[in-house]
């Protein structure tokens, strides 16, 4: 009996034992199973923090400085994660912040360039006034001395204007004058007005082309650009040479300068940025900023010229070469000179004129009110607006003493469109008394004003209609006392010495009566 | 080419004179005559140095006439007609005198016209 109750324990026992030992194995492994698991996600977990430092500490820097410098971005630093939802989740992140740190910098950018254009334009308009004021003063002083000084402020106004211009251009802003259809010549020389070290710019050969209206002043902008680069990188000593070529489909500015030279790299910098194809981003334009070539490709890709840089010149500096298409050039016909010798001087007047020079820039309107005369009263003196210049051959009445405007303007008046505003703001209504030629007429000598608001007398030849009573009765008489000789006539020299003498004599009597008109007796205005 | 017509104040008078202000000499008023000399080449001369000889070579020109045509000031064309009188361009003649001057009539009548106008 007992044996039975024994081996029937034992054999509980050995059971009992047998499932003990079973599922210790099992925890075992389980155990062991749950510490490696453990032990993987701590380190995934570790992997994923350092993940997390990565992007902090290198790829989102690395993002905000792609944007100045384009390189491979860094990518993942654990490449087990890859593929992961989590480093979905960061590249997702990545993208967000790439995002907000361009938009950041595009407002940054066009705020900036805002400001800059709005300031700018401001500088420029004063430079404008200021160059307005120094041409008046330069007409006014007659005095070297005044005039040295003068000239120095001059030159020293227009490199200003041409900085701001030059900004305003990078900002987006229009190069700002329109200027009349010029000569090239004339373009190299406005564009030699602006630089620095404008003596040492040769320009050698004249050639028959003009610049279209609209081209003149980004023409001039960007030729300045590119001569003071040319000045500024060559010594002293040395001399930049302009030479002006008609080509086959069109006219080439060609600027050599002895200077160091451009490398390789700086080439290719230069050539991207003339293409005007890359944006410009005022903000790392270097320091001291570098935006001349910037400038000049922006101009040449919104006027549709060309200009390259990647030739050297056989002085050893650097051959820029501006390209003007032909649909930028024009040919002025150089009207308003006298006829030469043999030829009558009213047939020489073309009747065709450039729609665009009938616009005058509005400067014009407010150089008028400083002539003396103009200011005080609106003068029966025949002045013209100079838009009338073109008129062939205007016609007067004989004595416009008594009727001081027959016609009123019948053809497009130049002072009339450009803005009403500065005509309300000049003291004078310039275009009112000018009395306008009829076109069927006879000519008459005067043909336009000075800038001081005189007129202009052609000067006649004998074969020509006998001198109208003009500005001076006097000059009616003159003519029918003086028989035409058929040729020139003998005595122009002595009636124009006559008037010069009598018109200075009257205008110093006249400014004694008036007492106070000279205030800058001592500064050489010995001629009034 | 043709300075008569040109924009103004795009090529500045520094520029016309290259830099000087002082006439090479000093005998110029607004009423002295100037006169060309046909013979003399002109290559080499500036646009507005060319200009001034075709204006002036129809007739002598008052120093005053010549700056209005090249629309520069009178300071500025006196420095390019004293170059152009050292060259051999152009020559100068001092105005007529007053004595000889004819027309005093003509002269009266200027005077009065200003007097009252001004």
């Amino acid at each position: 009996m007992t044996d039975h109750i024994s081996e029937a324990v034992s054999w509980c026992l050995a059971a009992a034992l047998l499932v003990v030992l079973v599922l210790l194995i099992r925890q075992r492994q389980i155990t062991a199973g749950v510490r490696r698991r453990n032990a993987t996600l701590e380190d995934s977990l570790r992997a994923r923090d350092e993940e997390v430092r990565h992007l902090v500490d290198v790829r989102l820097p690395s993002i905000a400085d792609a944007l100045s410098q384009a390189g491979p971005l860094p990518g993942l630093r654990d490449e087990k994660l890859a593929g992961t939802a989590f480093a979905q989740s960061l590249h997702a992140v990545m993208e967000q912040f790439t995002r907000a740190v361009d938009k950041a910098q595009t407002r940054a950018d066009a705020s900036a360039k805002a400001a800059l254009k709005a300031s700018m334009r401001a500088v420029q308009g004063l430079a404008n006034e200021q160059q307005v004021s120094i041409s008046e003063m330069q007409e006014r002083h007659d005095n070297p001395d005044v005039l040295r000084d003068l000239l120095e402020i001059d030159h020293a106004n227009a490199q200003f204007g041409r900085r701001a211009q030059a900004i305003a251009v990078l900002c987006g802003s229009w190069p700002g004058r329109q200027r009349l259809a010029s000569s090239l010549t004339d373009v190299v020389r406005g564009a030699k007005s602006r630089i620095r070290d404008y003596q040492r710019v040769q320009v050698h050969t004249l050639i028959d082309v003009a610049v279209v209206s609209r081209a003149v002043e980004p023409a001039v902008l960007a030729v300045a650009e590119l001569l003071d680069n040319a000045a500024r990188h060559s010594q002293p000593n040395t001399s930049v040479e302009v030479s002006l070529q008609p080509v086959h489909n069109g006219a080439c500015i060609v600027i050599d300068d002895a200077g160091v030279g451009m490398d390789g790299l700086e080439v290719q910098r230069a050539a991207s940025l003339l293409s005007g194809q890359r944006a410009v981003d005022v903000a790392r334009l270097g320091d001291p900023p570098q935006f001349g070539f910037a400038v000049v490709g922006l101009l040449a890709a919104r006027y549709g010229f060309s200009v390259s840089v990647d030739t050297r010149s056989p002085y050893g500096g650097v051959r820029a070469v501006l390209f003007l298409p032909t649909e930028l050039l024009t040919h002025v016909d150089p009207d308003g000179r006298p006829g030469t010798a043999g030829q009558d001087p009213e047939g020489a007047e073309p009747l065709h004129t450039l729609p665009s020079r009938r616009t005058r820039p509005p400067r014009r309107a407010q150089q008028a009110p400083a002539a003396p005369a103009q200011a005080q009263e609106p003068s029966p003196i025949p002045h013209r607006a100079p838009g009338s210049y073109q008129a062939p051959a205007p016609h007067q009445a004989p004595s416009p003493h008594q009727a001081p405007a027959p016609h009123q303007a019948p053809i497009p008046h130049r002072a009339q469109p450009p803005a009403p505003a500065q005509a309300a703001s000049a003291p004078e209504p310039a275009p009112a008394p000018a009395p306008q030629p009829s076109p069927d007429g006879e000519g008459t000598g005067v043909y336009g004003t000075t800038a001081g608001g005189l007129p202009k007398r052609r000067r006649r030849q004998a074969a020509a209609t006998p001198p109208p009573g003009d500005w001076t009765t006097g000059a009616g008489q003159t003519g029918a006392a003086d028989p035409d000789t058929g040729a020139f006539r003998v005595r122009s020299a002595k009636e124009t010495a006559s008037r010069m003498g009598a018109f200075a004599r009257g205008t110093r009597s006249g400014r004694s009566a008036t007492q106070d008109s000279a205030p800058h007796h001592d500064e050489g205005n010995r001629q009034a | 080419m043709s300075p008569g017509r040109r924009e103004r104040g795009l090529v500045r008078p520094y520029v016309v004179t290259d830099g000087r202000a002082y006439p090479t000499r000093n005998t110029f008023d607004l009423v002295t005559l100037v006169m060309a000399h046909p013979d003399r080449p002109l290559t080499g001369l500036s646009p507005e140095k060319r200009r001034v000889m075709e204006l002036c070579l129809g007739g002598a020109l008052s120093v005053a006439e010549v700056s209005g045509y090249l629309e520069l000031p009178v300071s500025v064309t006196k420095v390019l007609l004293g170059d152009l009188v050292d060259s051999g361009h152009i020559s100068a003649r001092a105005p007529i005198p007053p004595a000889e001057l004819p027309e005093v009539q003509l002269l009266q009548e200027v005077l009065d016209g200003l007097r009252a106008r001004l």
